[in-house]
C-alpha cells in the first residue's frame, strides 16, 4: 500500500485496501470558513442530533470576509458564533487568519490525520503529512455530526523530485509547473504524493503551498511523503529541480503555466502577495527582501496580506512590515485578502494582476475582464518594483 | 426519479466555480441564490435560456475551483434539474448529490446544441439525445441512494436511526 492507502486503512480500521474501496474514516478534525460554515450549520441542525461528535475536534474560522464587508457577512458570523457557544467547537473570529494556516499554529495536526474542512483548499495540510479532504458545507455538516467522512480510495500518481533548486524559485513554481504537466483534470478523484530527495529543498511552509494547489490540479488528496518513492502507485513521474524555472500560470486558469519569461515585459497594474497559498513568514520575507531596497512602481498597487496573525505579529517584530508599508505596499489584515473577489482590492477591466494566490478564473477578483497572472512572491514583488512582469534571475531583474 | 428528461444548455469544458456562482454573491442569503446562477459567465445568456432549457451539459471538469455549496444550490434553485458533463470536478460532483441535485458523467457535449431534447437513466445509463440512443455508466448504487433521500442530510439521518427507512 502506499502511504494514502495506508492512512485511509488505518482511519477506517481495516488491514488493507486499495484503489476503488468506499471506506467509512474517522476524521481527526473537521472545520468549516464563514463562507462555509452558515450553510453547514443549517445542515447540521437538519440532521437532528444533539451534539458534534468531539468538540475539541471541530473548528470553524471567519477568514474570507474579516471584517465582514456587508451586513449579510456579519449575520454570517453571528450564526457562528451562537453555534460555537451552544456546541462547545473552536471558534476563530478576530482576524487570527485563514483557516489552512491557523489549523496548523493552533491544533496537533500528526501526519496520517483526516482532516475536512469544507473548503477546497484544505490539501494545504498535506505539507506536513495529513491527509486533507476539502468537502462541501453539507458532507462537513455530516461529519461534525458524525466524525466519519466516505471516502472512495484514489489511485495515486507519485512524483519524485531530485536534484537542487535555484535561488529563483521556490514550492510555487513547482506546484505551477505540475499544474503544467498534469492539466486540470487529470488527477481528479485521485491522489498525488511528493517524494524522493528533493523533497529536502522545501520547508514546511513550501510544502504547504505546492499541497495548497494540488487541487487546482483536481486531486482528492496531495500530500508529501519521505524521500523514497512510494510503492503500489499508478504512475511515477520524476521531476529534476535543477531544471526548474520561475512559472506562471497565465488568464484565464492556474494550469495554463508558461515559463516567466515567455510573458516577462507585460505591464502590470496591481500585485497581491499572501492568502493561504503564499501568506507566510518565507513568503513575507521574499517581499521583504526586495522591498528593503526598492519601492513599489509609482502605478501598481501592492496588496500584502500575511496568512496569520502570528505571522503578521513575527513580520512587526522584525521590522518588515514598516519595510513593507514605506516602499509603497498596503499590508492588510491577515485572512484571505482580495484572493476570491469579495472585498480589499476588487479589480477592473482595466487592470493586469500579478498574484501570489491559487485561482485566476473570470471575474475571481473583481471583473471578469480583469487580467490575472499566478506566480511565486518573488516573481510578484519584482513585478511591482518594474512595474511589468519579470522573471527572477533573469538580467534585467 | 432515476429517468429525467428536458431541454439542454450547451457548456464548455473547466466551467468554473467562480462562473457558476461568484464569490462577492457567496454570503447572499440562501433563498435568493437562483438570482447569481451563472453570474460569472455574462456571455452565456442563462437567466433566459433556463425559461425553456433546465437540462446542463457540459464538457470536462464542470465545477473546478472552490467547494461552495452555494454553487450547486443556486443552479438547484434556478430550476436546473440534472447536469450532464464529460467529467466533474469531484467536490463540486460530491456537494451536488449531497444536496439532492443529480450529476451524470456521458461524453454527449458535441451531439447537442441549446434547446435540444436529452433524457437520461440514472439508474441504466442510457441516454437519448434527439432519438439517438447512447450507453454509460449508471451512478453508483450509494449515489442513486443518496438522491433517493433528496440529498446526504435525510440519508445521514436515517443512517442514524433519526427517521425509519425510506
Amino acid at each position: 500500500m502506499n502511504r494514502i492507502e495506508k492512512w485511509l486503512a488505518q482511519a477506517a480500521g481495516v488491514k488493507t485496501t486499495k484503489p476503488g474501496d468506499d471506506l467509512s474514516c474517522q476524521v481527526a478534525y473537521v472545520g468549516a470558513h464563514d463562507v462555509t460554515s452558515p450553510i453547514a450549520i443549517d445542515q447540521f441542525e437538519a440532521i437532528g442530533v444533539d451534539r458534534v461528535f468531539d468538540p475539541d475536534r471541530v473548528f470553524m474560522v471567519v477568514d474570507h470576509i474579516y471584517p465582514a464587508s456587508t451586513e449579510k457577512a456579519r449575520q454570517g458570523v453571528w450564526k457562528m458564533k451562537d453555534f460555537a457557544e451552544r456546541y462547545g467547537t473552536h471558534l476563530f473570529e478576530k482576524g487570527e487568519g485563514v483557516i489552512h494556516q491557523v489549523l496548523h499554529e493552533k491544533f496537533d495536526v500528526q501526519p496520517g490525520d483526516i482532516v475536512v474542512i469544507a473548503d477546497s483548499h484544505t490539501c494545504t495540510c498535506g505539507g506536513y503529512g495529513a491527509i486533507g479532504i476539502g468537502v462541501g458545507s453539507t458532507e462537513q455538516a455530516a461529519a461534525m455530526a458524525t466524525g466519519k467522512l466516505d471516502v472512495e480510495v484514489p489511485e495515486v500518481v507519485n512524483v519524485v523530485l531530485t536534484g537542487k533548486l535555484s535561488p529563483y524559485v521556490s514550492g510555487k513554481d513547482l506546484i505551477l509547473f505540475l499544474a503544467a504537466e498534469f492539466g486540470a483534470d487529470y488527477l481528479t478523484d485521485r491522489g498525488l504524493i511528493i517524494s524522493g530527495p528533493g523533497i529536502n529543498e522545501f520547508s514546511i511552509a513550501e510544502r504547504m503551498t505546492v499541497c495548497n494547489m494540488g487541487t487546482e490540479l483536481g486531486s482528492m488528496i496531495t500530500l508529501f511523503g519521505d524521500e523514497e518513492p512510494e510503492t503500489d502507485v499508478m504512475r511515477t513521474l520524476e521531476v529534476d529541480l535543477s531544471d526548474l524555472k520561475p512559472q506562471i500560470a497565465c488568464p484565464f486558469s492556474p494550469v495554463n503555466v508558461k515559463p516567466v519569461s515567455e510573458v516577462a515585459g507585460t505591464p502590470i497594474t496591481q500585485v497581491a502577495v499572501g492568502s493561504c497559498t503564499n501568506g507566510r513568514l518565507n513568503d513575507m520575507e521574499q517581499v521583504y527582501n526586495v522591498l528593503k531596497d526598492h519601492k513599489v512602481a509609482s502605478h501598481v498597487n501592492m496588496l500584502v496580506f500575511p496568512a496569520s496573525r502570528e505571522i503578521q505579529n513575527e513580520m512587526d517584530r522584525l521590522g518588515w512590515s514598516e519595510v513593507i508599508r514605506n516602499a509603497g505596499a498596503t499590508l492588510l489584515n491577515p485572512g484571505c485578502g482580495p484572493c476570491f473577489g469579495a472585498h480589499e482590492g476588487l479589480v477592473t477591466p482595466r487592470d493586469v494582476v500579478v498574484s501570489s494566490t491559487n485561482r485566476n478564473f473570470p471575474g475571481r477578483m473583481g471583473s471578469t475582464e480583469a487580467q490575472i497572472y499566478l506566480a511565486s512572491p518573488l516573481t510578484a514583488v519584482l513585478s511591482a518594483v518594474k512595474g511589468e512582469i519579470v522573471e527572477p534571475g533573469a538580467e534585467n531583474a | 426519479m432515476t429517468k429525467i428528461s428536458g431541454k439542454v444548455i450547451v457548456l464548455g469544458d473547466n466551467v468554473d466555480t467562480d462562473q457558476i456562482l461568484p464569490g462577492y454573491a457567496m454570503a447572499e442569503p440562501f433563498e435568493t441564490l437562483s438570482n447569481f446562477a451563472m453570474a460569472g459567465a455574462p456571455g452565456l445568456d442563462f437567466k433566459d435560456k433556463i425559461k425553456t432549457c433546465d437540462i446542463m451539459v457540459a464538457g470536462r471538469n464542470f465545477g473546478c475551483g472552490s467547494s461552495r455549496e452555494q454553487a450547486p444550490h443556486a443552479l438547484k434553485q434556478a430550476g436546473v434539474k440534472l447536469i450532464i458533463a464529460q467529467g466533474f470536478a469531484r467536490i463540486f460532483r460530491r456537494n451536488s448529490i449531497n444536496i439532492g441535485l443529480p450529476v451524470f458523467v456521458a461524453d454527449v457535449v458535441d451531439k447537442v446544441k441549446d434547446g435540444d431534447e436529452i433524457s437520461v437513466d440514472l439508474s441504466t445509463g442510457e441516454v437519448v439525445v434527439n432519438g439517438e440512443t447512447f450507453e454509460f455508466a449508471p451512478l453508483s448504487e450509494t449515489v442513486q441512494r443518496t438522491l433517493s433521500y433528496g440529498g446526504l442530510i435525510p440519508r445521514v439521518r436515517a443512517d442514524l436511526g433519526i427517521d425509519k427507512e425510506a
